[in-house]
């Protein structure tokens, strides 16, 4: 395990976070050079992401700012998901946020203001996530995840109706909340470190790991708690998810397709950090992990069930689908962490896909209630096969990636002796898929809703979906050749298991 | 160098005082007031421990800044515009006021108790440090009382402050070594919250006319 000092620990996040900055100062000049700074901003981040990939799948570990930013194979892992999902939605949102009906809600003007705004939080957004997953200090993690919730807490609001602001209300509130329990889980983690390590080498979440052993154990009980509920309630783990519904559905969609996409597996990275370092001493965590996710999973598909509006449909989805992952996470043998984070970049892919598919039929139909859409698949083919596939992918059915991370779940369950885990996984699964294939005939094939019958809906243009099309594209090749992610995946475990069996 | 522990012990029963009115009071402005009185004494509280710490007194510095300074007049601000006076909570003020206090005094009998339990260093021996992790803990869960029972939205906000103050003055004696920029950077995240917070408020107040929680029922289930 060699280390190595790289510059692209910081470019990183940098990046999207300065051009969001300058976004900000000079993008109400010209929406071209708005579009040129967001261009740069991803493109930079996505290309610092693979490199960095190519670099520690080897099993090599860069840092940057002595050893205050480290990135192993987990940590570029995650900054190509978060990168890659926000470069195809920063794609999409460039034509989408010129809907027609937002221009007529609100006036053309005030939109041109509040897109330059847009643009620079959605930028800044990206960069706060992106450096949550390369710090290594345990308290700046606590800083960037706050900062992500900040960035995002006016794009929720962005549409600045009752809706909107209510979801932005709870949004803020809740997760300020709940962070400032994962605040006090992080300082009790440096407080009970600093006998055993010298004053600012506590911090670093590297060596941390190596005494978690020498934790008195109720020290160690309530950190977890605290970690748990704290990056739990970001990361969408129910009892504590209230505010994803209402945040993700009333969000503009690309914002939507980050935040259910990438933000709460930057949450979940961040309590897999944390939190497995506990493993080897503390195994009954893993158990309680195990017990929640099963939990998130079966309450997140049923409300998904009776939901009318598909965006809130989706975001219930999310929260059971980030059940599988912190199950996978939860199991702490090789093939549930490698599974976890397989679900992760699959679900990062399928999801993004499914908001973006119904953005489109906003867009298009100007309808997101299921009750008043229909028949669409004859004007809108594209959408329909995309959503069809973001469909299959997200409920575990082959060929596509989401079978292939949800069998690994299931397999790491079996193995580890957690039947009652695999069955409720593979039941949830049942249930997305019935959840997902109701809402895709209700909306693209059968009848048109009585009174409604449009007759100018027709396909969106192919800026908008180009990006759906590359991600369906994907989700279809990961289905069939999953090892084509193994070298980043397999090093990217390596980094989190300890109970490796 | 031992702690002024008389100073110390009143700073303490008098910053529970001041949350329980902060939550409690229904003139808003007032209510501000209370919890500006107690940012006072935690930037007096933090004074004072600096006395055997010296570089607490960045941290004190830090917290009159940001809580004695930004935020109550965020909050005045905003109160402005969204008006003075409270919507009652579900809880009336009688039995809140009870409730209050038996929470404050489980909460600070329990932590003063068990101190060990959650900061096992030799630092914690000594009365001070439990007494300060004791009101930091206190403060904390009366903070979640008002953010979980008022049913205004600013009261809720002031509840977050007091959440956030809890668990900042912990730190002391939780994490005495901790680097000042890194407090500073907590500090004014909580900062920046509290301000989008308040701004999203006076949004509510434009859309729905009043800053009445109970109206946020647009989206349910």
């Amino acid at each position: 395990m060699s280390e190595i000092t790289s510059q692209l620990p910081w470019i990183v996040f940098i990046v999207p976070a300065g051009t969001g900055v300058l976004i900000y100062l000079v993008g109400r000049k010209s929406s071209l050079l708005r579009g040129i700074l967001t261009a740069i901003g991803v493109i930079v981040a996505f290309g610092a992401g693979i490199a960095m990939s190519v670099s520690t799948y080897r099993g090599a570990i860069l840092s940057a700012w002595g050893n205050e930013l480290r990135v192993d194979a987990l940590s570029a892992f995650m900054t190509v998901v978060i990168a890659g999902i926000s470069l195809v939605a920063a794609g999409y949102s460039l034509k989408y946020m010129k809907l027609q009906a937002l221009q007529d809600r609100v006036g053309p003007e005030v939109i041109e203001r509040r897109l330059n705004w847009f643009y620079a939080l959605f930028m800044i957004f990206v960069g706060t996530m992106l450096w949550g997953v390369v710090t290594n200090n345990v308290i700046m993690l606590y800083v960037a995840v706050e900062a992500t919730t900040i960035a995002s807490g006016l794009l929720v609001a962005f549409y600045w109706d009752r809706r909107g602001l209510e979801a932005s209300y709870k949004y803020l509130m809740l997760l300020t909340v709940g962070i400032t329990f994962a605040l006090f889980g992080c300082v009790l983690l440096y407080s009970a470190s600093s006998p055993h390590l010298e004053g600012v080498n506590a911090l670093l979440i590297s060596n941390i790991k190596g005494v978690a052993g020498l934790f008195p154990r109720s020290i160690a009980i309530m950190a977890m708690a605290f970690l748990i509920v704290g990056f739990g309630t970001k990361a969408g783990i129910a009892p504590f998810h209230p505010w994803l519904p209402d945040a993700h559905a009333e969000a503009p969609t690309p914002v939507s397709a980050l935040l259910s996409g990438v933000m709460l597996k930057m949450a979940a990275y961040a309590l897999a950090r944390t939190v497995t370092i506990f493993y080897t001493d503390f195994s009954p965590v893993t158990v309680f992990l195990i017990t929640l996710g099963a939990f998130t999973m079966v309450l997140g598909i049923a409300m998904a069930l009776v939901q009318d509006d598909l965006k809130r449909l989706l975001a219930y989805s999310s929260v059971s689908q980030m059940g599988y992952v912190i199950m996978g996470i939860g199991f702490g043998t090789y093939l549930g962490v490698y599974g976890g984070l397989f679900h992760i970049i699959n679900h990062a892919i399928c999801k993004a896909l499914l908001f973006m598919c119904v953005g489109a039929v906003i867009y298009a139909a100007g309808s997101r209630q299921i009750s008043e859409l229909g028949g669409l698949s004859r004007r809108m083919p594209v959408t329909s096969a995309c959503f069809f596939i973001g469909v299959l992918g997200i409920s575990g059915m082959p060929p596509m990636n989401g079978f292939m991370s949800k069998i690994t779940i299931f397999m790491a369950g079996a193995q580890a002796g957690y039947w009652w885990a695999t069955m409720i996984a593979m039941f949830t699964g049942i249930l997305t898929l019935v959840a997902l294939s109701h809402a895709a005939w209700a909306v693209f094939w059968g009848h048109p809703a009585k009174g409604n019958s449009r007759n100018d809906t027709k396909e969106v243009p192919a800026a908008i979906w180009s990006g759906m099309v590359v991600l369906a594209a994907l989700t279809i090749f990961l289905g069939v050749y999953p090892q084509s992610l193994y070298p980043l995946l397999n090093a990217a475990t390596k980094a989190l298991a300890p109970l490796m069996h | 160098m031992h702690y002024n522990t008389n100073l110390i012990s009143t700073l303490t029963l008098l910053m529970i005082f001041t949350s329980v009115l902060a939550i409690e009071l229904k003139s808003l402005r007032t209510a501000v007031g209370a919890y500006l009185v107690q940012a006072l004494m935690i930037v007096g509280l933090l004074f004072a421990y600096s006395v055997v710490n010296p570089p607490l007194i960045i941290w004190a510095l830090t917290a009159l800044a940001t809580k004695a300074i930004i935020t109550p007049l965020l909050l005045w601000h905003t109160i402005k515009r969204t008006g003075d006076e409270e919507t009652p909570a579900i809880i009336g003020f009688g039995p809140s006021v009870v409730i209050a206090t038996i929470i404050m005094l489980v909460f600070y009998k329990l932590t003063h108790q068990h101190a060990t339990f959650l900061a096992p260093t030799s630092g914690a021996q000594d009365p001070a440090i439990r007494t300060n992790l004791a009101v930091a803990l206190t403060v904390f869960v009366l903070g979640l009382y008002g953010i979980l029972t008022r049913r205004d939205a600013i009261k809720t906000v002031i509840g977050l402050c007091l959440l956030e103050n809890g668990v900042h003055l912990s730190l002391v004696s939780l994490a005495p070594t901790m680097r000042e920029t890194a407090l500073a950077g907590i500090a004014t995240e909580v900062v920046i919250t509290v301000a989008l917070l308040l701004y999203i408020v006076t949004g509510i107040q434009e859309k729905f006319g009043s800053t009445d929680t109970f109206q946020l029922s647009e989206l349910h289930w």
